[in-house]
Formats: structure tokens, C-alpha cells, sequence
């Protein structure tokens, strides 16, 4: 054909620079839009109201832990509760935080990339998440799933109707999941802006190429668990009632494959967020940035290798206990590479304590203290002391908490501005902060010796030994702070509306290409899609963007401060 | 051609040349997106297949495991063969569908996915006879039915929506959706057919042969 010998002449990559016609109607432009930026505010406000509701789940946990005879709810309420916090903590609020949300909105725009691979899909798994979400809250009216988040039969197949519910709605977000990541992937790998190599993406589309990874592969797994466990429910299909020749062992295996990619899923991206945050305020070149990008990819490979460590108890044969502990413990090492690498970047480093790094440096140190108690837990003596106690939920809530919440704040005020275009109250910011970190420290600090002198997760009574009812006290209060220090983060942003100074295209100084547009961004993200050279961490060297039509003010680093003098 | 891409959605209008790049771009695309889709549709089966394999090791000392004091029969391995048979041919005539497409053979290109469309019918007509005449008990009566209705039901409907699929492909081509250098369609129904016959090799080892 002629056609295929003339095709030099046309720039490349000209589905990048194609433009579609922005919508004007109300509904095609903030209900049902196609646009990445604002399914990705959608995804957030989903988010941020499921994290309500499972905040106050949470809140009625501690409320009943305050005293040890269980006198608040019965202890089948108690069950559905915690059960209820668990799943939509997990899949209703922080994958979908920090995939569909951060990721939505912010990885084209660092690729410079007008939308995703496939807007379309985008919006279809969007809308899937809503209402996965109504569908797990409805589960209440019928009796909510009471066999934790985990769901281990038999007792979820003797659950109330509600676990079928449960089945449905997670069989939903998964499928939403498996379609984000695949858009993701082919986003990353086909719409990166020309000249930006693997080696030159910010670190954070790093983080969600290998998330999106995990969630392709591994959500497909829960759902053919979710499946089967909804058809043994429905229909007496044995595939886990051991009375009927099944086991319930198989739920463990299946469920875990799952499961375990699925922390990665939730803290890859926050690792990702606070790698843009730290070379940004700390005004230096990010530390080891190929050793943070491939050890993102390895933690998602080894992530498929280690589910059998939390099954441990369950009377897994002891020659298959040992490479799981062996592959767990090697999860660090990747890990380690992170946190040395994000303290190396802080080394030296001209610090602007905004509540963004403020976050992000709560986080370095939370996580990392959830990340040692894993490695507790992965050794298989010290896992068949602690398991099923307070010490796991200690050390869970380290790194989800800790670890990704932390990163989903330190997100929330880092974008902010370019999402919305006005600045948040920077006082304010640091109350919530402060609050947060010493508030999340008293609540779940605690609860590591709680558990290792015995008190189990999901029972609403305990025994009132070593001075136990005065520890949980201390937990119990400490989480309403904690609670009610997400209010000022809400406060905040109704302050920024209402008062917020203009923001300017890049009010941080940062180098990455979504600071370089307008905020907030103009449908079509780039009037010129630039050209790439290097990657965009290199302070002191001039940004490494051609081609790109210049927003006043984007170019100039807002250097607030004097550097630090050179070591 | 134009004409062709118009209608899959790829025109800007700006020019030939620059249409057919996006195309281009968007067909590469589409196809990692499909290809990914169909990798985590393997896994949703090995999933299935882990369980079958689980069970099989783990819960039961004899496989075919015992039912209410019987050991079950296996499974009739000369009609799977059989059937097998029209599904891997089905395969084949799926192939030679989109090499006539390509070389401009209209009315073979016709013949060959009609015909892989009745064979897949086929092949589900053979799926339904062996459920009502396998003699492993019903689907919740133990682990070997229930791990086998469900792997082959999902398998087979994966066969439904291909046929579905495939009737589609067939009346887009008629109407002229593509042309001979434009079948982004027709490669992605070749590809999903492709993996239904390879996920079948899969099946039929595990639940026949093994």
C-alpha cells in the first residue's frame, strides 16, 4: 500500500497528539466522562466516602475494646463489623485510592499522554466501583458477612446472606481492577510521550506499572475463588465443605494468591507517591532511581511467591513453610532498597517540611516499622506464636495505615494544588499531621505487646490480663483522635475551596511534566505533547523538556528557602 | 479505505496519511490490551485448575473419588476425543477465515467462519450431550463433578460468547467495517478462538487423559 511507505512524514505517536472534541453536556462531562482527570477525582471521592464509612466501622471496633466483657454490640454484630472494616478498607477504599484514583489522574499527565489507552474502559470499570461498593454496604440489611475480610470457610459458607453479596461486589471491583490494569499497562508501554524511555518515567508511573501488573494477574485468581465460593454457597457446589469432600485449605491457597499481591497493589503506588514527594522538597536528584524502579518490579515478581506465609497455622506441609519464609524474608531486600534509597535522597537535602513530605516522612517511618514486624511474622516459629493475634493487626495496620494511608494523604496534599488550582491551609496541613502520626502511634503501638501476650484478633471479649483493658483504653482513644484528624483533612479542603490562594501551574517546584500545564490541567492536558530527554529529577539542571508549549510560571522552581550548603 | 477506517472509529479527518497512522496506533494497542485480557483470563481458568488439582491431591486417596461408597467411573474419553476434534477443526477453519480475508477472498473468508461457527455450535451440542449422559453424579454431588462442570461450563462459555463473537465478526465484515489491510476485529476473534481451543488442550488432559 502507499499509504504504509508515507507514514514518516506525519510526526509519530499521532495518537498522542489527537484531540477529542471536549463534551459539553453536564452528564457527559462529570458523570459519564471519558477523561482520566475526572474519573480519577471520581475514583477519589468514591474512595473518600467508603473511607467514612469503614472509618467509623473501625471506631465501633475500639468503641467495644474498651471494656473486655463486650458490652456494646453482641458478638455476631462485633464479627460483621470488623469483617465489613476489613473488606472495605481494602477494596473499596485504598486500591481503589491508589489505583483508580491517583493513577487515573496522574500517571498520563506524567507521561504526557492526553488520556489512557482506552478512556471508555476507564469509565465502565469506574462505575463498577460505586456500585461494588453499595452492594458490599447493603450487605447490612441482610445480615453482613461475619468470617473477617479474609472469608476463610466453612465459616463463610455458613455465613449470613450477606456473604453472597460480599462474593458479588468483590467479584465486581475485582473485574474493575483487572480492566484498570490492563488499560494501565498499555497506557505505560504504547502512550509514554517521545523521547521517554523506561529509564526516564517518574517513579511513580514506575510503581503503577508494576501495579498494574499484580492487579491483572492476581484479581483474576480472586475471582475464580470468589466464584467457587459463591457457587458452593448458592448452588452446594463442594469445592470447600470438607463435608462434602472439599477443603477449606483451597480457599487459603487461592485467596492469598490473591491477597498477598494485593498488599503490594495497595502500597506500591503510595511507595511511587512518596518517591515523587521526597527529590521535590527535598530538592535533590532522587537516590538509586533505577534501584526504586526495578525494585518495584521485584517486589511484584516475589509477590506471587510468598502467599503461603499466612498460612502457616493451617497445617501446610513444613518443607513448603520453609521457601515461604525464605521468599518473604527476601521481600525486604527490594523493600530496604526503597527506604535506603528515599533516606539517602533526604540526605543533605534543602527540607521543606510541607504536610506533603511531612506524610511522606511519617510514612518512611511507620512502614518501616510495619515492614520489621513482617519480617517477625514471615519467620515461621515466631508466625505460629503471633498468628491470629493483636501482633498481626499491629503490624497490618503499620503498613496499611502507616503505609499506604499515610501515602494517600501525602498524595492528597502534593496534587491538590494541581487538581484544583487553589493552595490548602499549610498550618492546617500540619495539624493533621501531627495529630495523625502521634494518634496512629498510640492506637496501633500498643496493640504488638497486646498480641504477643495473647489477645486475639476478631473476639470482642479478653481477658483482662497485663493490664490489657488499660491498653486498649489507650488504643481505643487514641484512634477517635486519629478519626477526627481526618476532619481537618476535610476541613482543609473545604478551606481551600472556599479561601485557597491561586495555585499556579507548579507551586511546589517540582520537575515532573504534570507540573509544567496549567492547574487544573485543560482537557487535552498538553497543548503540545513535548519531547523527553532525561529524567526529571535532576535539580540544578535546566527541566529536560522540549517542545513543550511553556506555562508562565511552571519553569521557575519556587525555591523557598537558601539550598544547604554542599557536603 | 477510508471508508473502512471511518467506521472503525480511526478517522480525524485531517488526512489519509495521518489516519491511517492512528490506525495503526490504536490497532497495536487494542491488541497488548487484548492479549493482557486474554492472559488474565488464563489465570481466572488455572485458578479453577489449581483447584481441581488441589482437591484431586489432597482431599480424596483414590481419583476418581468415592461417591456414597462407589468409586465414580472416568469420564468417556472416545466421545471427548470426538468433540475435541471439532473444536481443534473449528480452529483450523478459523485460521484459514482470516488467511482468505487477507488475501481478498470475500466469499471463502465467508465459508471458513460460517463454518467455524457451526463447528463450535457443534462442539456445545457435544458438551451438552456428555453432561446428561456422564456418568460422575451431578455438579454439587462431589468434588470430581463439581470441578469438572465448572471448568468445562466456563470453558463452554467461553465457547458461547466466541460463537456470539464470531456472528458479529461476520455481519461487520459484510457490512464493510473492514478491508483487506484494516481487520483489527478479525485478528482479536481469531486470537479469543485460538485460546479456547488451547485452554480445551488444557482441559481435556486434565479431566480425560490424566
Amino acid at each position: 500500500m502507499a499509504v504504509a511507505t508515507t507514514t514518516t512524514t506525519v510526526a509519530p505517536h499521532a495518537v498522542l497528539d489527537h484531540i477529542h472534541p471536549e463534551p459539553t453536556s453536564f452528564i457527559r462531562k462529570y458523570i459519564f466522562s471519558i477523561d482520566h482527570k475526572v474519573i480519577g477525582i471520581q475514583y477519589m471521592i468514591t474512595g473518600m466516602i467508603f473511607f467514612v464509612f469503614a472509618g467509623l466501622l473501625a471506631e465501633l471496633i475500639r468503641v467495644q475494646l474498651m471494656h473486655n466483657d463486650g458490652r456494646f454490640v453482641s458478638p455476631e454484630t462485633y464479627n460483621q463489623i470488623y469483617s465489613m472494616h476489613g473488606s472495605a478498607m481494602v477494596w473499596m477504599v485504598i486500591i481503589p485510592l491508589v489505583t483508580g484514583g491517583f493513577g487515573n489522574y496522574v500517571m498520563p499527565l506524567e507521561i504526557g499522554a492526553r488520556d489512557v489507552a482506552f478512556p471508555w474502559l476507564n469509565l465502565a470499570a469506574f462505575w463498577m466501583f460505586p456500585v461494588a461498593g453499595l452492594l458490599l454496604f447493603a450487605s447490612f440489611a441482610v445480615g453482613a458477612p461475619d468470617a473477617g475480610w479474609t472469608e476463610y470457610p466453612p465459616v463463610s459458607l455458613q455465613g449470613p446472606e450477606g456473604t453472597s453479596l460480599w462474593c458479588i461486589a468483590i467479584f465486581l471491583i475485582g473485574v474493575s481492577s483487572t480492566l484498570t490494569g490492563i488499560n494501565f499497562i498499555v497506557t505505560i508501554v504504547k502512550m509514554r510521550a517521545p523521547g521517554m524511555t523506561f529509564t526516564r518515567m517518574p517513579l511513580f508511573v514506575w510503581s503503577q506499572l508494576a501495579t498494574a501488573g499484580l492487579s491483572m494477574i492476581a484479581t483474576t485468581a480472586l475471582a475464580g475463588a470468589l466464584l467457587a465460593l459463591f457457587l458452593e454457597r448458592t448452588f452446594g457446589i463442594p469445592f470447600y465443605d470438607p463435608r462434602h469432600g472439599g477443603s477449606p485449605i483451597l480457599w487459603q491457597h487461592m485467596f492469598w494468591f490473591y491477597s498477598h499481591p494485593a498488599v503490594y497493589i495497595m502500597i506500591l503506588p503510595a511507595f511511587g507517591i512518596i518517591s515523587e514527594i521526597f527529590p521535590t522538597f527535598a530538592r535533590k536528584p532522587i537516590f538509586g532511581y533505577k534501584m526504586i524502579a526495578f525494585s518495584s518490579i521485584a517486589i511484584a515478581l516475589l509477590g506471587f511467591m510468598v502467599w503461603a506465609h499466612h498460612m502457616f497455622t493451617s497445617g501446610l506441609v513444613p518443607w513448603l513453610q520453609l521457601p515461604f519464609m525464605i521468599m518473604t524474608m527476601i521481600v525486604a531486600i527490594p523493600t530496604g532498597i526503597k527506604i535506603f534509597s528515599w533516606m539517602a535522597t533526604l540526605w543533605g537535602g534543602s527540607i521543606e517540611l510541607t504536610p506533603a513530605m511531612l506524610f511522606a516522612i511519617g510514612f518512611l517511618i511507620t512502614f518501616t516499622f510495619g515492614g520489621v514486624t513482617g519480617v517477625f511474622l514471615s519467620a515461621v516459629p515466631v508466625d505460629l506464636q503471633a498468628h491470629g493475634t493483636y501482633f498481626v493487626v499491629a503490624h497490618f495496620h503499620y503498613v496499611l495505615y502507616g503505609g499506604s494511608v499515610f501515602g494517600i494523604f501525602a498524595g492528597v496534599y502534593y496534587w491538590w494544588p494541581k487538581i484544583t488550582g487553589r493552595m490548602m491551609n499549610e498550618a492546617l496541613g500540619k495539624w493533621h499531621f501531627w495529630v495523625t502520626f502521634v494518634s496512629f502511634n498510640c492506637t496501633f503501638l500498643p496493640m504488638h505487646w497486646l498480641g504477643l501476650q495473647g489477645m486475639p484478633r476478631r473476639v470482642g471479649v479478653y481477658a483482662d490480663t497485663h493490664d490489657a483493658v488499660f491498653w486498649n483504653q489507650v488504643a481505643s482513644i487514641s484512634s477517635f483522635f486519629l478519626a477526627a484528624a481526618t476532619l481537618l483533612l476535610f476541613a482543609n479542603m473545604i478551606y481551600s475551596f472556599v479561601k485557597g490562594k491561586k495555585a499556579g501551574p507548579n507551586p511546589w517546584g517540582a520537575r515532573t511534566l504534570e507540573w509544567m500545564i496549567p492547574s487544573p490541567p485543560p482537557y487535552y492536558n498538553f497543548k503540545k505533547v513535548p519531547a523527553v530527554l532525561s529524567t526529571p529529577y535532576d535539580f540544578g539542571n535546566p527541566l529536560p523538556y522540549i517542545g513543550l508549549e511553556r506555562t508562565p510560571g511552571a519553569e521557575a522552581p519556587a525555591v523557598t528557602r537558601t539550598p544547604a550548603p554542599a557536603h | 479505505m477510508a471508508v473502512s477506517i471511518a467506521k472503525q472509529g480511526h478517522t480525524t479527518g485531517e488526512s489519509l496519511v495521518h489516519d491511517e497512522v492512528i490506525y495503526q496506533e490504536t490497532r497495536d494497542m487494542r491488541l497488548l490490551g487484548f492479549v493482557l485480557f486474554l492472559i488474565s483470563d488464563v489465570v481466572l481458568f488455572s485458578a479453577f485448575i489449581f483447584a481441581y488439582l488441589y482437591l484431586r491431591n489432597t482431599v480424596t486417596p483414590v481419583w476418581p473419588p468415592m461417591l456414597d461408597g462407589k468409586q465414580l467411573p472416568r469420564l468417556d474419553v472416545a466421545f471427548a476425543c470426538v468433540n475435541s476434534c471439532v473444536l481443534f477443526g473449528s480452529g483450523v477453519t478459523m485460521h484459514y477465515a482470516l488467511e482468505s480475508w487477507k488475501h481478498g477472498k470475500k466469499p471463502a473468508f465467508n465459508g471458513w467462519i460460517l463454518g467455524t461457527i457451526v463447528l463450535g455450535v457443534l462442539f456445545l451440542c457435544g458438551q451438552g450431550y456428555e453432561y446428561t449422559h456422564a456418568k460422575i453424579g451431578g455438579w454439587s454431588e462431589s468434588i470430581f463433578g463439581a470441578s469438572f462442570f465448572t471448568l468445562t461450563g466456563m470453558h463452554g462459555f467461553h465457547v458461547l460468547v466466541g460463537v456470539v463473537y464470531l456472528l458479529v465478526l461476520w455481519w461487520q465484515a459484510n457490512k464493510g467495517v473492514y478491508d483487506q489491510t484494516h481487520y483489527f476485529g478479525l485478528t482479536a476473534g481469531t486470537l479469543y478462538w485460538h485460546f479456547v481451543d488451547v485452554i480445551w488442550v488444557a482441559l481435556f488432559f486434565l479431566f480425560y487423559l490424566f
